[in-house]
């Protein structure tokens, strides 16, 4: 497990590295001062340039321009919006917990529901129930992401006024910033409102959650069915049937635990499809994510916003990635012999 | 399961061959695979068969609903916009540039990723581990934000957002090619032609080539439906084709402010995405059942 | 494995009853519920403001975020006839040559109390003359902060106007004027002409956060800032101490909302009680608990070209997008028919309307005709410029420039459209990177002059709100005299002059003047729009 360990923070120190020179050399990709583009500083006055450049070793070679850059990054210093002028680590730390937030819920939902409809697939292989499912995985994921939204605010905010149709609470509650999280942030503050905040925040996470969560679910569906039907396929499952258990008690004493080992190992891949689908479905529910943020970073044309967002938001795909490649490890005990890539 | 070929002499059909012939065996597959087709033939001929120009204005008709409902109009099949135009020939047009890009968009990144995967795949040490690593890096990125990235770095517009798409489909190319190749390298076939003195290109081109071609045309089914989806989003974000193209994406997002009072504007193009992503990924679902059967058999 | 699955057992266990106690608790709370958004309006509004003080800004999304909310003027106008009517100061006197003008201040006006500051005293003479100092005096204390620019103030060249400001006594103060204006007291009414606390100020110097007056306003208003994040919220709490009494209700909430359909859809799903420019009329009229209202509003919606940069430099091509675009059909696609044709920059209902004024004919072949004397036989391509967010002059620019994109195609001309967040879009605008640019202006008081002076005096070209640069001495002369004179005859016969001049010139392209729109919930009681200016929330009440 040690040797794992290593290299699998091995790989996510080179990973980060890797990531940080694309978004140091997208500061020369992107039209304008490559210096304006890395600090941000629009506004800035000839002198104050100047000092910049220094800080940033622009006067000297490439390499140590980009070690300045890392030593910038490491001090927590993304450059600031060259819209907003506010630090970009700041902005980032305000609007990347509602995406966590929003993001791990669609992930559990993707995962509750997808997983035991995958499993029930795979047990009626090639039965009507089989068919019905695959069918409808299939749709569900080639609906674009942005249609279903408007389509689900058309039915659930509107025609049956179900659930709120945007944001993350509804104005009137006053939560106080703690972790971002806006669950966490309500069960941690005071206010008199505490319970209805968190009925009325729940209320909000569920439409663009399931709106999320509904083409990785089918993704989800599809691993878990395979998964399963190789477990079943797998000699020991013929052992525990020659042995006289029931079919019953082979799927939820083996087969289930067995498989549901081999979905996780998918987890990691899966979520940077899910983030993508997160960053479009924030715009249509006015979610105050870091999807929404880069993309209006976008529109105004904010080069550093886009920089530092990348790295925050690709770094944090990657941790996750490594944190169910741990879980898979700790889980499956023949994965960590493996090697990567493999 | 071992069976006994009495004729030794028959001939094979290639790869390829036999996969279409397990292909046509489904009929939900048949159907995904005819509008599959249709959509082809329209992105092609889309210019000769609308009804009107895609972006004629007919401002006597604004906001006309289609023509099944009660105040449509039967000279407008699916209604018209905000500006007049007609809805239906916009979708018609739209297939040639959502639709027809993407299928560029992965014939051109099929071509460069499979270059580049078959030279990985015959390096090995660093280099190689390099690569890897890298792919793994860019793969770890969103495709649609890494596609914002490149587009902001080009500038909008439909050429750009079909090198953006490009660019972020290569990797998957490359890695697939390459986990096939080094995957065929390893079998005897290879190994026999190795001893009888084939240099490494003969082999990629005649003996490992013609065994992965429908792994990589698999692939390529799922990287087109992943393009529409990604230009429609690219569209539908402002950031895709420029105003009075009809992108599909574009006329989504220009049928919003219209939700309202004029449904159809955003039904339509939802549609159409909708359609041609099932199609596509109907035929992508076929190639890989008929390559299990295949390799079952 | 056993082991495992009790395991999964318990937890599943204490899930569901944590479930359970979640709704259940809030099961019990929804009295409470009720009490909060009774006592709340949330209002979904178009765009962040700039800054909050409308001193420095022009915008009027700023303007609805501050002003009436947040401070209050001298003089005001009466909503009912647009005469000016007494705010802060209960009274006032003109001499007869106009040039003093004497202001009678209430004593009863408090500042508004919150975590950032408590004031030690009422308003009084202080207050007001360091608001206006601010403005005129270029070497007063406060006057580079926030860049040292007053837009409206510049534009309508009030430091030449003012000689001086006297204080006579605590609450009497005089001002000294160098030349009559007939405009003064509308411009004093106007949403600009806010009054700032003098203490507050003082005590931010000491801080060396001057900046801040800027940001975290203070005022005598209705309501006091409770919180703001940019292109989320701003958070109102009722002002205790208010002068007219306090407000119905108990929090004020500014729903940040750009996306139009985004606002209808939170008003159709009561996420919001009032809307700012609402579209799709036709649904919000189908639901009985919903109100329409629209108030006439003097406006006027145009394309403006950059006379400054070439091909729009040449007057004939000018005029020939000008008769190369569809008036009428723009106002069927994007009006709805909603709105007057606007045949000069002065809207109907305003005195200084000429009716001689003719229209720019709608004519491809003139157009292209045009085009050929001013060398361009074969068109050229240019940038359209559209406004990204909904305004009562223009309630959808974007279409409006595909409209006039296809227009343009015909003369040959290729039209790109050109979009920014509209914070950017201003700032952009303002330093004159468009080729054209579809934009409005409201007028902020009844005075013609208002159309005028901001829109195409020579001096506004400085302060960015003549977005065409244009600048003609003869017009300037024009717009100067009729200031110079009460005369409303008099004042007429000028303002026809330099309208002429502006319909030969074509330094843009008047297209329509609207209504200003509005949607609401209808448990929301009070008016909300005004004919001028910004809105008001002060009159509000919710059932």
């Amino acid at each position: 497990m040690l040797l794992f360990s290593l290299r699998r923070l091995n790989l996510l120190l080179f990973t980060i590295l890797l990531l940080t020179l694309l978004s140091f050399s997208l500061s020369y990709l992107f039209p304008g001062d490559p210096l304006i583009n890395i600090t941000g500083r629009v506004l800035a006055t000839p002198e104050q340039l100047e000092v910049l450049r220094q800080q940033y070793a622009f006067d000297q070679s490439v390499i140590e321009q980009y070690w300045s850059y890392l030593v910038h990054i490491a001090n927590g210093d993304l450059g600031v919006s060259m819209s907003s002028h506010i630090a970009i680590s700041t902005e980032v730390l305000s609007v990347m917990p509602a995406t966590i937030e929003l993001t791990i819920t669609a992930l559990i939902i993707a995962m509750f529901f997808g997983v035991p409809i995958g499993f029930i697939a795979a047990i009626k292989h090639k039965k009507t129930t089989d068919n019905i499912i695959l069918a409808v995985a299939m749709l569900g994921y080639s609906i674009p992401v942005f249609w279903l939204g408007l389509l689900a605010i058309l039915v659930f905010s509107i025609q049956l006024g179900w659930l709120p149709s945007a944001g993350q609470i509804s104005l009137l509650y006053e939560i106080k910033y703690v972790t971002g999280i806006q669950l966490f942030d309500i069960m941690l503050s005071d206010s008199e409102y505490k319970w209805q905040a968190f009925q009325d925040a729940s209320s909000h996470i569920i439409l663009p959650a399931c709106v999320i969560a509904l083409a990785p679910a089918t993704i989800f569906v599809r691993i878990a069915r395979t998964a399963m039907m190789e477990v079943l396929e797998s000699s020991y499952i013929r052992a525990a049937n020659s042995k006289g258990l029931t079919f019953k008690q082979i799927i939820y004493r083996h087969a289930i635990r067995n498989a549901s080992v081999k979905v996780v190992r998918h987890i990691g891949l899966q979520f940077a499809n899910l983030v993508t689908i997160a960053m479009v479905t924030e715009m249509i529910f006015n979610w105050p994510g870091i999807g929404r943020w880069l993309i209006e970073s976008i529109y105004q044309r904010d080069y550093t916003a886009i920089q530092g967002g990348l790295l925050i938001l690709s770094s944090f795909i990657f941790i996750v990635h490594i944190i169910t490649d741990f879980i898979y490890a700790a889980l499956n005990p023949i994965a960590r012999d493996t090697h990567y890539g493999s | 399961m071992a069976r006994d070929k009495i004729y030794q002499e028959e001939e094979f059909p290639s790869p390829l061959l036999q996969l279409w012939h397990n292909f046509r065996q489904n009929p939900v597959v048949m159907i995904g695979f005819g509008c599959f087709i249709f959509l082809v033939v329209l992105a092609i001929f889309s210019p000769l068969l609308t009804p009107y120009s895609p972006i004629e204005s007919h401002l006597d008709s604004l906001l006309l609903p289609p023509a099944w409902s009660d105040d449509g109009n039967i000279s407008f099949l699916l209604g018209t916009d905000n500006l007049g135009r007609d809805i239906l020939s916009r979708i018609m047009s739209g297939a040639s540039l959502t639709f027809g890009i993407s299928f560029i968009v992965v014939i051109i990144s099929m071509f460069i990723g499979v270059v580049i995967g078959s030279i990985s795949a015959l390096t090995k040490g660093i280099k190689s581990s390099f690569l890897n690593h890298f792919l793994d890096v860019i793969l770890s990125i969103p495709s649609l934000l890494l596609a914002i990235i490149i587009v902001a770095i080009l500038g909008p517009g439909l050429e750009n957002t079909l090198w953006a798409i490009v660019m972020v489909l290569i990797p998957q190319f490359v890695h697939i090619t390459r986990n096939a190749v080094t995957e065929e390298f390893a079998k005897d076939y290879v190994l026999a032609s190795k001893l009888d003195g084939a240099g490494s290109m003969r082999l990629l081109i005649y003996s490992i080539f013609p065994n992965i071609i429908e792994k990589i045309i698999s692939q390529a089914t799922l990287a087109q439906s992943a393009a529409i989806l990604d230009i429609a989003a690219l569209g539908f974000l402002g950031l895709g084709a420029p105003i009075p193209l009809p992108e599909w994406g574009a006329m989504l997002k220009n049928g919003i402010d219209l939700f309202y009072i004029a449904p159809w504007t955003v039904y339509m193009p939802g549609l159409a995405i909708l359609f041609a992503v099932v199609a596509t990924n109907l035929v992508g679902e076929g190639m890989r059942h008929a390559l299990k059967l295949r390799k079952e058999s | 494995m056993k082991s495992d699955g009790d395991k999964v057992r318990k937890y599943l266990q204490y899930g569901l009853t944590g479930i359970a106690m979640v709704m259940g608790l809030s099961a019990c709370g929804d009295n409470n519920d009720l009490s909060l958004s009774q006592n709340s309006i949330v209002y979904c509004s178009e765009g962040s403001p700039e800054s909050f003080n409308p001193q420095t800004i022009t915008s009027g999304t700023t303007i609805d975020a501050t002003t009436n909310q947040l401070y209050d003027r001298l003089i005001s106008f009466n909503p009912n006839d647009n005469s000016i009517a007494p705010g802060i100061a209960k009274s006032w006197h003109v001499t007869r040559d106009g040039k003093m003008i004497t202001f009678y201040l209430r004593k009863d006006v408090h500042f508004h109390q919150t975590e950032y500051f408590t004031p030690t005293r009422t308003l009084n003479a202080d207050d007001v003359i360091f608001s206006f100092n601010r403005i005129l005096d270029t070497e007063h204390f406060y006057y580079p902060v926030s860049g040292g620019q007053y837009p409206f103030f510049q534009s309508v060249e009030f430091d030449q106007v003012v000689e001086q400001i006297e204080k006579i006594n605590d609450y009497t103060i005089r001002f000294k004027l160098n030349h009559s204006d007939s405009s003064f007291l509308s411009n004093l009414a106007t949403d600009f002409a806010v009054i700032l606390s003098k203490e507050y100020a003082q005590k931010l110097a000491l801080e060396n956060h001057k900046r801040n007056i800027d940001i975290y306003p203070i005022g005598t208003g209705p309501y006091k800032l409770k919180e703001y994040h940019a292109g989320s919220l701003i958070r109102f709490y009722p002002h205790d101490k208010y002068w007219q009494g306090q407000v119905a209700i108990k929090q004020l909430i500014f729903d940040i909302t750009p996306s139009n359909t985004g606002r209808l859809t939170k008003l159709l799903t009561n996420e919001c009680d009032v809307i700012a420019y609402p579209i799709a009329h036709k649904k919000i009229g189908e639901r009985s608990d919903l109100i329409l209202e629209a108030e006439t509003s003097f406006n006027i919606g145009y394309l403006g070209f950059n006379t400054q940069k070439p091909p729009f430099d040449n007057v004939l091509v000018r005029k020939a997008v000008a008769h190369a675009i569809n008036k009428q059909a723009i106002l069927d696609a994007v009006y709805f028919g909603q709105a007057d044709i606007a045949k000069s920059i002065i809207p109907k209902a305003s005195w200084a309307y000429d009716d001689s004024i003719s229209d720019q004919e709608y004519s491809i072949p003139w157009a292209k005709s045009l085009l050929v004397q001013a060398g361009y036989k074969n068109g050229f391509t240019m940038d359209i410029w559209a406004m990204p967010v909904q305004r009562a002059y223009n309630p959808n620019a974007l279409t409006m420039a595909k409209l006039i994109q296809v227009d343009l195609q015909k003369i040959g001309i290729t039209a790109n459209i050109v979009s920014y967040e509209w914070a950017t879009f201003l700032r952009r605008v303002a330093q004159g990177e468009h080729q054209s640019v579809l934009l409005g202006w409201s007028a902020d008081h009844p005075d013609p002059d208002n159309f005028f002076t901001p829109l195409l005096s020579c001096s506004s070209t400085i302060t960015g709100s003549n977005r065409a640069f244009w600048c003609n001495q003869k017009f300037d002369e024009l717009i100067q005299a009729a200031l110079a004179t009460n005369n409303i005859n008099q004042r007429k016969k000028y303002y026809a002059k330099a309208l002429a001049i502006v319909a030969e010139e074509v330094p843009l392209f008047p297209i329509a003047h609207s209504k200003r729109y509005q949607a609401r919930n209808n448990r929301v009681k009070g008016k909300i729009l005004n004919s001028f200016g910004g809105i008001n929330f002060s009159k509000v009440s919710k059932k």
